[in-house]
């Protein structure tokens, strides 16, 4: 009777991590807005492996009726895994537990910033569809639902976005991939609102110190102006000012 | 029910800026709190909580199965969550919705990132898994049903015994040794009002509520985190509410002795 | 970086802000912006006249606002009157009472809007029933482009087509007789080049050429 023994393997080696990165050091990332055509809003990320597409429709109606405010806009937010997302065998469609309970802690993250006070009586509604996940993909998504928001413009305070963090043999990481989701300590995903640093989202599983815990979020947040830098970016070039334009 | 909504959070607004709360005590207090183990028999394990008027009970249930494919040697927790409608007028019939949902979730990690349940010792031989099923089922809605569901499920994981296992089958009526938890974990919930931090909201506080922080912690660790809620908190506010999780987590670990 | 740049109208390069962005660290009153800490900052992706302090957005529903003139179609006919669609997440409300014709199930009609309260009921009034022509509908951000400086754009779109062109705020334009093909295509361009400069030359060029 052979009982198979799963080989952790090693996540650090000379301070470089499985795919060459440093303990504090993004995955390359690409953000584009404005992708889809009949959205009103749209973004597409590329965070490492992850691909990420987020669109936006509304303000618009309330379906069903009986959920519309009075007086602000409700917002519905669906993230949702195609079932050829990942390297595992194919997964069922539709939502499961795990996708509504991301589904509800992104919409939060959106009722802080959108002024849905503005459009009351209507819904927003957000779809975040992982196409191919690598870890850390409701971080890339709600960076990318932040650039369709903008896109569609729909008016907000800040332009949110996330990164998770790990550890790696005690030290924290940033960043987590797939590989280092499962095998790594610790899963804190975090996502705020980079003027002033307010916590919109905050998730952690693992086991973490007080003195861990506090030096994950501050690895966090150094990285949150770098993201932000991304999608300002994405949104600034698709509407680039051109002198001259193609006929 | 809006209009008084409305009413309700001034008043407790009103209250919090004097200092107060709804009921007589400090903002890092907690309500009277009862953990009661093994009031079920059916069940492998059971407990229930009172945590002010706040009721929740856990069940746990053992059954055979076969492991996940990525941890083979390991059994199998399941946590469930059911908001029941006789717990409150705004809880309707139906399948768990994302506030169920969540609710299991928060409670499972915490369990789950401490390993306070020992799934190895769940193992019997290849393809063969013990699989511990916890179900919570909130009886009456007074605040903070993550506390209560937590400990509730805490304490019924300690409360139970497995039963005995024969060939294929589980003999029910025959119940063996205690499942092996190694962990107390529990889990203090903050509630955000204006600016001000609350601990173990009551109801009318909750409708006042901006943001919510659950953080789940052992002696030494913190095991899993969870914000709800439109509000924000910043980070200072997060780590002070660790401290206080720390120090208010102990107290209610000793209700589950 | 602003950088301002003066073409040979004079017109003046604004910058393309997003939400969130600052635009000046005194509070200042202007639509899409929103105060906070006494710093004033954009609440929309949108361009941004900083000389002018003004904040226009790129793109958006539209909202209808007191005194606009709105392009819709009636949707249903009540007693006490006529529900209309304004290319907007809020409906138009026609009362029987302030019409003198009698409207039908898919008329299209240009109409004022005369009143808009706090949760969005828009009541209508002045209404016309437009026969034939056509319908264009661009993006409501993109009307002001259309319109023009004291209607410098319409003017020129009307005068080169011939067409009679009623412009809703609502995003929705309708256009009657002369070169209506054309009046049509030029519209298109100005909504997709909105944002761009040189686009006054531009649409003057496209309508001395195909208005042969």
């Amino acid at each position: 009777m052979m009982v198979v023994q799963m080989e952790k393997p090693k996540l650090l080696i000379d301070g470089k991590r499985v795919d060459g990165r440093a303990l504090d050091e993004l995955r390359p990332l690409k953000i584009q807005a404005g992708v889809l055509n009949k959205a009103d809003g749209s973004a597409y990320v590329e965070w490492g492996n992850n691909r990420i597409l987020a669109a936006v429709y509304g303000p618009r109606e309330c379906v069903p009726r009986h959920d519309a405010n009075p007086y602000r806009a409700v917002i519905h937010c669906r993230y949702l895994m195609a079932p050829f997302s990942t390297l595992d065998e194919h997964g069922r469609s539709g939502p499961n537990r795990r996708s509504i309970e991301i589904s509800k802690v992104i919409k939060e993250v959106f009722e802080n910033v959108v002024f849905a006070e503005r459009f009351p009586k209507t819904a927003i509604d957000i779809f975040i569809e992982v196409l191919q996940a690598d870890g850390g993909t409701r971080c890339a998504g709600i960076t990318a639902a932040a650039v369709a928001l903008a896109d569609a413009g729909i008016p907000m305070k800040d332009l949110p976005c996330a990164v998770a963090v790990g550890k790696i043999e005690n030290q924290v990481a940033l960043d987590f991939g797939k590989l280092e989701d499962n095998y790594g300590d610790g899963d804190m995903p975090i996502a705020v609102a980079p003027r002033n640093n307010e916590i919109l989202l905050l998730q952690m599983d693992g086991m973490f110190t007080k003195d861990e815990l506090r030096k994950a979020v501050e690895l966090a947040l150094t990285a949150i102006p770098k993201i932000n830098a991304l999608q300002v970016d994405a949104l600034k070039k698709h509407y680039a000012m051109k002198k001259e334009i193609e006929g | 029910m809006e209009i008084l909504d409305e009413i309700k959070k001034d008043y407790v607004s009103d209250l919090i800026k004097k200092n107060k709360r709804v009921s007589e005590r400090g903002f890092f207090e907690y309500r009277p709190c009862t953990v009661e183990k093994g009031i079920f028999d059916s069940a492998e394990g059971s407990a229930r909580v009172k945590l002010g008027k706040t009721q929740v009970v856990a069940g746990v249930k053992i059954e055979l199965g076969t492991p996940f494919k990525d941890r083979p040697e390991e059994g199998v927790l399941s946590t469930t969550a059911e908001l029941l409608p006789l717990a409150s007028p705004t809880f309707e019939p139906g399948p768990p919705d994302e506030g169920a949902i969540e609710l299991a979730r928060i409670v499972d990690r915490g369990i789950r990132s401490s390993n306070a349940i020992d799934l190895t010792s769940l193992f019997l031989e290849q393809d063969k898994v013990l699989m511990v099923f916890v179900d919570i089922y909130v009886l009456d809605h007074d605040g903070n049903l993550i506390d209560a569901s937590a400990l509730a499920a805490m304490a019924a994981l300690l409360d139970t015994k497995l039963p005995k296992v024969e060939g294929d089958q589980l003999i029910r009526t025959e119940r063996t040794e205690k499942l092996k938890v190694t962990q107390k974990v529990v889990t203090c919930t903050f509630s955000k009002i204006n600016s001000s931090i609350l601990l173990d909201p009551e109801l009318d506080e909750e409708k006042a509520t901006s943001a919510r922080l659950t953080i789940a912690t052992t002696p030494e660790h913190v095991c899993a985190i969870q914000k709800g809620g439109r509000g924000s908190f910043t980070k200072e506010e997060l780590f002070n509410l660790v401290d206080i999780s720390f120090e208010k987590g102990n107290e209610l670990r000793k209700l589950l002795e | 970086m602003l950088k301002r740049k003066l073409s040979n109208k004079g017109e003046q390069m604004a910058r393309v802000v997003v939400p969130g962005e600052l635009l000046a660290d005194s509070p200042r009153k202007t639509n899409f912006t929103y105060v906070e800490n006494e710093k004033t900052y954009s609440s929309i992706l949108g361009l941004f006249d900083e000389v002018g302090f003004r904040l226009i957005p790129l793109e958006g529903v539209y909202v209808p606002s007191l005194y606009d003139i709105v392009v819709g179609v009636v949707e249903e006919v009540k007693f006490a009157g006529y529900t209309v669609d304004i290319n907007s997440p809020y409906q138009g409300f026609l009362p029987a009472k302030d019409s003198r014709y009698e409207y039908e199930l898919g008329d299209v009609i240009s109409a004022k809007v005369k009143q808009v309260d706090e949760v969005k009921n828009i009541i209508l009034e002045n209404a016309r029933k437009l026969r034939e022509g056509e319908i264009v509908e661009i993006s409501p951000a993109k009307v002001p482009r259309v319109i023009g400086k004291k209607n410098s754009m319409l003017n020129l779109l009307r005068t080169a087509t011939g067409s009679e062109i009623i412009v809703g705020n609502n995003g929705r334009i309708w256009i009657k007789g002369g070169n209506s093909a054309l009046a049509a295509r030029a519209i298109l361009k100005i909504e997709k080049e909105a944002h761009t400069t040189g686009l006054t030359e531009r649409i003057e060029t496209l309508l001395r050429e195909e208005g042969k």
